[in-house]
């Protein structure tokens, strides 16, 4: 569905990504570790064409996204729903337009329709009676919430989610770690998940990819990435 | 002569390259948003909310600077006039200079200061929290969502509140001319109406759209363009202030060649 062909960025001089080589499959659940500032949320964003490499390249369904011209990016998007870090909800929407907000854009929905599915997707990340707040009114937690439901709105084909359950309660991560999971075999979604959840990752994840140094250094399925013989992978997953 | 270089000439280099480069991005940036222009669907709700910012929000300190420049206008080119007993000239003179020059220009300059301040500190803050990149990322263009509404809003209502200005500033200055120069009302108003021509008054309002589309667009871009944290939407907030007023001064130099040109009676 999404694969990543030796793509380098640099920042000012400073490498990030340094030829990473990467293949999504459709329906699966890939989990991207590593740690703090190695350069998760920038090869996300270069999933969904917010960032371009500086050098490779990214297929999106076998289309070369650098081929694209804007509006046909624009179209591509469509079929994507993404969770950034810091949640991004529009702080002059309130959070029931913020949720509604894709909805409203590419779907022609009556106004009960959109109110009854937005009201539910806030009822599957656990808020109620949040939907007339403003964001800058909500917990940081609470924020990541909105921007998941958001995401998930359109039920697009690919999912990204930079840190879904980061500054959630045990409680909370267990109830999206499952809705993720529910996502992906109701619907067939594909889903890219960056974690620094241990536990949640051998949990969803289908393929582990881990990041260090601006290259993927492992990918595999849980077992395999269990058994790796990698010291960085194994320091880092603890085995 | 190889520190001379080192000094002057590379920074200078530098300085130049980066000014050109920013103006290549800048032009990207306009046609871009010419290009989004047309496209559907018509954002009629977002059109409106920032007419209602730009337009009749800014009305209340138009009306309160309008007045004054007029009034204070009437008072110095009255009592410079009266050493000539040219008095009865003021209307004119201020009618032709509000329509033709200050109205356009002093409107421009209030809009920037408060609207497009404003937009270039919400966009500034949209870019660096994420919130463009995340309309990007739900497939709606930012510029089609956002420039677009801001620039069609203030094109249309800088030659509005400039036509407010205008006639608020000769008010202004009829109230001064007549009521305390104590100049002959009929006079005033005669050469005010013989001088000043509807086509003086129309050209100042093409001014003052070319005048509102380019400061939006600056703006705009400034807000697009801004980096890390709060000091940079601080910072691309004085940018679109200080680039809109600069780019008011010097096209208002160009515009005016033209309009004088293909507006304005061929006897004045
Ligand atoms: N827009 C940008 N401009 C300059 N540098 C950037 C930019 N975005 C990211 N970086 C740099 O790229 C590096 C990787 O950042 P990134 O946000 O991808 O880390 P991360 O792996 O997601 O970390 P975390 O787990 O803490 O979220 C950092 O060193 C950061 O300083
Ligand atoms: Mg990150």
């Amino acid at each position: 569905m999404i694969k990543l062909v030796d793509v380098h960025k640099n920042f000012a001089g400073q490498k990030v990504l340094n030829g990473i080589n990467l293949q999504i499959r459709k329906g699966e659940i890939t989990v991207i570790i590593g740690t703090s500032g190695v350069g998760k949320s920038v090869l996300l964003k270069h999933m969904i064409g917010l960032l371009r490499p500086d050098r490779g390249k990214v297929f999106i369904a076998g289309v070369d996204l650098g081929t694209l011209s804007s509006p046909a990016l624009v179209e591509m998007r469509k079929k994507f729903g993404m969770l950034f870090q810091g949640a991004a909800l529009f702080d002059s929407l309130t959070v029931f337009e913020n949720v509604a907000f894709p909805l409203v854009e590419h779907s022609n929905l009556t106004v009960e329709k959109i109110r009854e599915r937005v009201m539910e997707k806030l009822d599957l990340v656990g808020l109620h009676d949040v939907d007339k707040k403003m964001p800058s009114e909500l917990s940081g937690g609470m924020k990541k919430r909105v921007g998941l439901a958001r995401a998930i709105i359109l039920e697009p084909e690919v999912i990204l989610y930079d840190e879904p359950t980061t500054g959630l309660d045990p409680i909370m991560t267990d109830s999206v770690d499952n809705l993720i999971l529910a996502m992906q075999q109701r619907l067939k979604i594909t889903s890219v998940v960056i974690s620094h959840d241990i536990k949640s990752t051998f949990d969803i994840a289908d393929q582990i990819a881990m990041m260090h140094e601006g290259k993927i250094i492992e990918a595999g399925a849980p077992e395999i990435f269990r058994a790796s013989k990698n010291p960085v992978v194994a320091k880092f997953i603890g085995t | 002569m190889e520190r001379f270089l080192k000094i002057f000439a590379e920074p200078l280099g530098k300085r130049i390259n980066s000014v050109i480069h920013s103006l290549g991005h800048w032009s990207l940036f306009l046609f871009e948003s010419l290009a989004w222009l047309p496209r559907k669907p018509y954002r009629m709700g977002n059109l409106l909310r920032q007419m209602e910012f730009i337009g009749v929000k800014s009305t209340p300190i138009i009306i309160l600077t309008g007045v004054f420049v007029g009034a204070v206008f009437a008072l110095q080119t009255g009592k410079s006039f009266a050493m000539f007993n040219a008095e009865t000239l003021v209307g004119a003179t201020i009618g032709l200079s509000l329509t033709r020059e200050i109205g356009p220009v002093f409107t421009a300059l209030m809009v920037t200061a408060r609207a497009c301040s404003a937009m270039a500190a919400e966009l500034g803050t949209m870019r660096v929290t994420e919130q463009i990149d995340a309309l990007d990322t739900m497939a709606v263009s930012p510029i089609h969502y956002l420039v677009v509404p801001r620039m069609i809003a203030t094109t249309l209502m800088t030659p509005l509140l400039t036509a407010i200005f205008d006639l608020i500033g000769v008010i202004g200055a009829y109230f001064v001319g007549i009521k305390l120069l104590e100049i002959s009302e009929g006079a005033f108003l005669d050469k005010l109406y013989y001088y000043v021509d509807i086509r003086d008054f129309f050209g100042g309002l093409i001014k003052a759209a070319f005048f509102g589309f380019f400061i939006s667009v600056i703006s705009c871009y400034s807000g697009f363009t801004a980096k890390g944290g709060a000091e940079g939407v601080g910072r691309s907030t004085t940018r679109a202030v200080v680039a809109s007023s600069v780019v008011v001064l010097i096209t208002d130099y160009f515009l005016t060649t033209w309009i004088l040109e293909y507006f304005s009676r061929p006897t004045v």
